[in-house]
């Protein structure tokens, strides 16, 4: 029987002759990757580039099943291509390319153009964002994927046809007040906080922390006892640094306990505005404890406790804990071999310092201990990733993806998604019964969204010579031409946010493309018209070698939509409306779908933010 | 993000098209010749019949990568005599604040108009710097010669 029998059936064999004439590409050789490249290969597409710019780490090797041991410190994408070859029983082409997808040197557009489908398997943001983007200009499919812990999530994009990366919000990292931090913590993880950003930051680490710059201080706090308060605590701490070197280890540790423990959180106390309406700390007492720790510290058979990762240190053995790994920490220093030490979670010695400070601290504010283990978790913002999600995850996006390819989108050349999008669907998985997997139709573009709605996009064909013989009032001059706005009432934006031309600013038009940073090969360029007629214009810019005019891109801008002209949001903000809404943020809450199961397994979701959307709930049996 | 800069450039063509009698605004022009939508300076006026009369009181506005769902900081010069001036010249208004009024719809036209407001209606409730706020309660007559001083230093500064 041959290999391919059962693909065959499943897939009818229009498709699988499709898939074995595809070439995708996959970006990211990670936790998603190593699952989702075995998927492609065995549902048999012809090519598949795979890029990373990492290398395979120790730390990797319990989920990404594809890496062993000697594998540790090669190329993520060169090595991944060879582990698959045992099973390559279909004989794709394999191209692994070692690199950042955002290099336009190494993939510039052009480039991107020769893929069908493109499968994400990253890790961050800001890869994500530029993908979406190179997506949404070559009108190219793109399969998201994403998983934390027990959680996951895929989404197709068919660029311009459903909702793309950016149409929601996506969630920004937390940060915590430094008021909040240096004198008033309330959680664990304001301790763990203080602990490495500002007490080991302070003490062991080469420039100062940002948590004890002033300005940032003043901007959050009007108590000038407080301000006054906190600069003291951070001079006395730069004291006791420049002490590290002069003094022995237990006069030192002894004295840096009685400083942030015992003299710190008196003098914090003294500061009544604090206290009035919450629990007051209460200052280490320090005699009760220096006999015991003395005693601890002779036995060496105490020196277990330093590797014992779940168990939760009492603060005694906090205070022990502190003084070895403190005393550690200053020879380390003393011995001339590094000038500084800078935080890591794989650093024993660090983390062990990091862990005693914060549980000690904990304890003086009445907040709850945690195990080193539990610390290690948050101080390294080490989020779990589970090999069983990933693969869950990978087979949804690789199965989804084959969904694309029961019509023959490359042949028609059609950029007309509306029929695979229809079918389509976003899939959320969790751990919480009954809603193992959701799964939710896709839905149109956020028209506020800054990345798909009311932008065109295109290419700007131009030779190096061009560039440097063109001037910016030339292209303007063009630009009002080809696409049709009034007479020079354009705004020309590059990079992040420079503006270099519009009517009211036209001190750069005698300039040469080439003088102007930021109109380079792979660069960015939005045009917008001020007159709020036309929609807005992003130009890639593509410096080539080809001989002739340069060329803009053959488009029709279609008109402005009067979505958030400032006339609408005057009323939204006179009447208190949703300003979420007008600016097209949407509350994280809309990032993950967590709904109810009823008997058909259909549900409306009601979102007054948005439009509603059918969800249709499956439960794994 | 794309956000960012539609919503800045949005900004400067509704400030031209329309902006309140006796202010400016404007982005700053960087090395390379172009204008930093995310830097601005601009001038508030104290209004008429005010201690503030007669003066025009600049400020830097600086947009963070994540407006509008962020607010813009805006600071005026260090050391600027106001019960709600920090020393560092960080204007303390509620509007300006993500956790407080801050909301992505505020224009900067409302954001200067908010400014020139505060000027002569500060509050007592929230003291950004000890000489300006110590003297509004307990020395009116000190408060209002030094806000007089400084507004004859900035009689003449830049208007447009």
């Amino acid at each position: 029987m041959a290999r391919n029998t059962y693909l065959k059936k499943v897939l009818g064999e229009d498709r699988l002759e499709r898939l074995a004439n595809t070439k995708v590409i996959m970006i990211g050789a990670g936790g998603i990757g190593c699952e989702l490249l075995k998927d492609l290969l065995l549902s048999g597409y012809g090519e598949i580039h795979i890029v990373d710019l990492d290398t395979v780490t120790l730390s990797n090797l319990n989920r990404q099943f594809l890496f062993r041991k000697k594998d540790i410190d090669k190329s993520k994408s060169l090595t991944i291509a060879k582990a698959v070859q045992s099973f390559n029983y279909f004989n794709a082409k394999l191209v692994p390319h070692h690199g950042n997808i955002m290099d336009t040197t190494q993939f510039p557009l052009s480039w991107w153009d020769q893929f069908s489908f493109i499968y994400n398997a990253l890790d961050n943001l800001e890869a994500r964002r530029y993908v979406n983007k190179m997506a949404l200009f070559l009108k190219k499919p793109l399969m998201e994927s994403g998983t934390t812990g027990f959680e996951g999530q895929i989404q197709p994009i068919y660029p311009y046809y459903s909702e793309c990366f950016d149409c929601q919000a996506k969630v920004t990292p937390k940060t915590y007040p430094v008021c909040t931090i240096r004198s008033t913590p309330s959680l664990p993880v304001h301790c763990i906080t203080w602990a490495k950003e500002f007490l080991f930051h302070q003490l062991f680490d080469e420039s100062e922390s940002d948590l004890s710059n002033s300005e940032t201080i003043q901007n959050e706090t009007d108590d000038a006892q407080e301000i006054e308060n906190l600069a003291q605590e951070a001079n006395e701490l730069i004291e006791l640094r420049k002490s590290i070197k002069t003094t022995d280890a237990s006069p030192f540790i002894e004295q840096l306990v009685l400083k942030i423990f015992k003299g710190d959180i008196e003098r914090l106390l003294l500061i009544d505005t604090l206290w009035k309406s919450r629990k007051k700390p209460t200052p280490l007492d320090w005699s009760t404890y220096k006999a015991p720790v003395t005693g601890m510290l002779s036995d060496i058979s105490n020196q277990s406790l330093l590797i014992n990762d779940t168990k939760v240190w009492t603060v005694l053995e906090n205070i022990y804990v502190l003084y070895k790994s403190g005393s550690i920490l200053q020879r380390r220093i003393k011995s001339g071999k590094e000038s500084f030490i800078s935080f890591d979670k794989d650093d024993e010695d660090t983390l062990n310092f990091v862990a005693a400070a914060a549980n000690l601290r904990s304890s003086i504010f009445n907040i709850p201990i945690m195990s080193k283990f539990d610390i290690k978790q948050i101080a390294g913002n080490i989020i779990p990733a589970i090999a069983t999600t990933n693969a869950i995850i990978s087979g949804f996006s690789s199965l989804n993806g084959t969904r694309y390819f029961k019509y023959n989108y490359d042949q028609t050349g059609s950029v007309d998604f509306t029929p695979i999008s229809k079918e389509s669907s976003t899939v959320f998985i969790s751990i919480k019964p009954n809603k193992y997997i959701t799964a939710a139709a896709l839905v149109s573009p956020n028209e506020k969204c800054p990345s798909s709605s009311l932008l065109s996009r295109g290419v700007f064909q131009i030779t190096e010579e061009q560039r440097q013989t063109l001037t910016l009032g030339e292209l303007v001059e063009k630009l009002v031409k080809k696409y049709g706005y009034e007479e020079g009432d354009l705004s020309v934006i590059v990079g992040k946010s420079r503006l270099v031309y519009d009517i009211d600013f036209d001190d750069n038009v005698e300039k040469k493309l080439s003088e102007i940073g930021g109109i380079g090969d792979g660069e960015l360029i939005l045009v917008q018209d001020e007159n709020d007629r036309l929609e807005n214009l992003e130009l890639y810019v593509k410096v080539t070698d080809e001989e002739r005019e340069h060329v803009l891109p053959e488009l029709k801008l279609r008109p402005k939509k009067s979505v958030g002209d400032d006339q609408s949001v005057e009323t939204e903000e006179e009447s208190g409306g949703d300003v979420e809404q007008v600016d097209g943020v949407v509350n994280e809450n809309d990032a993950i779908v967590i709904i109810d199961e009823e008997d058909d397994g259909l549900v409306e979701l009601d979102e007054p933010a948005l439009k509603k959307r059918r969800i249709q709930v499956q439960s794994l049996a | 993000m794309s956000l960012c800069k539609t919503r800045l450039q949005e900004e400067r063509k509704q400030w031209r098209k329309d902006h309140p009698f006796g202010f400016y605004a404007k982005p700053a022009k960087g090395q390379d010749g172009s204008l930093d939508l995310t830097q601005w300076t601009a001038g508030i006026p104290g209004k008429a019949g005010t201690l503030w009369s007669d003066a025009v009181y600049p400020i830097t506005i600086t947009f963070p990568e994540e407006y509008p769902s962020k607010p813009p900081k805006v600071k005026f010069p260090a050391n600027f005599y106001h019960p709600n001036v920090y020393p560092s010249g960080t204007i303390c208004l509620s509007i300006l604040n993500e956790e407080q009024d801050w909301r992505p719809a505020i224009t900067l036209k409302q954001i200067v108009l908010g400014i020139q407001e505060l000027l002569d209606t500060p509050n007592p409730d929230s003291p950004a710097q000890e000489p300006a706020w110590k003297a509004f309660m307990k020395d009116k007559a000190l408060y209002e010669k030094k806000v007089k001083e400084q507004a004859k230093r900035y009689v003449n500064a830049g208007s447009m």
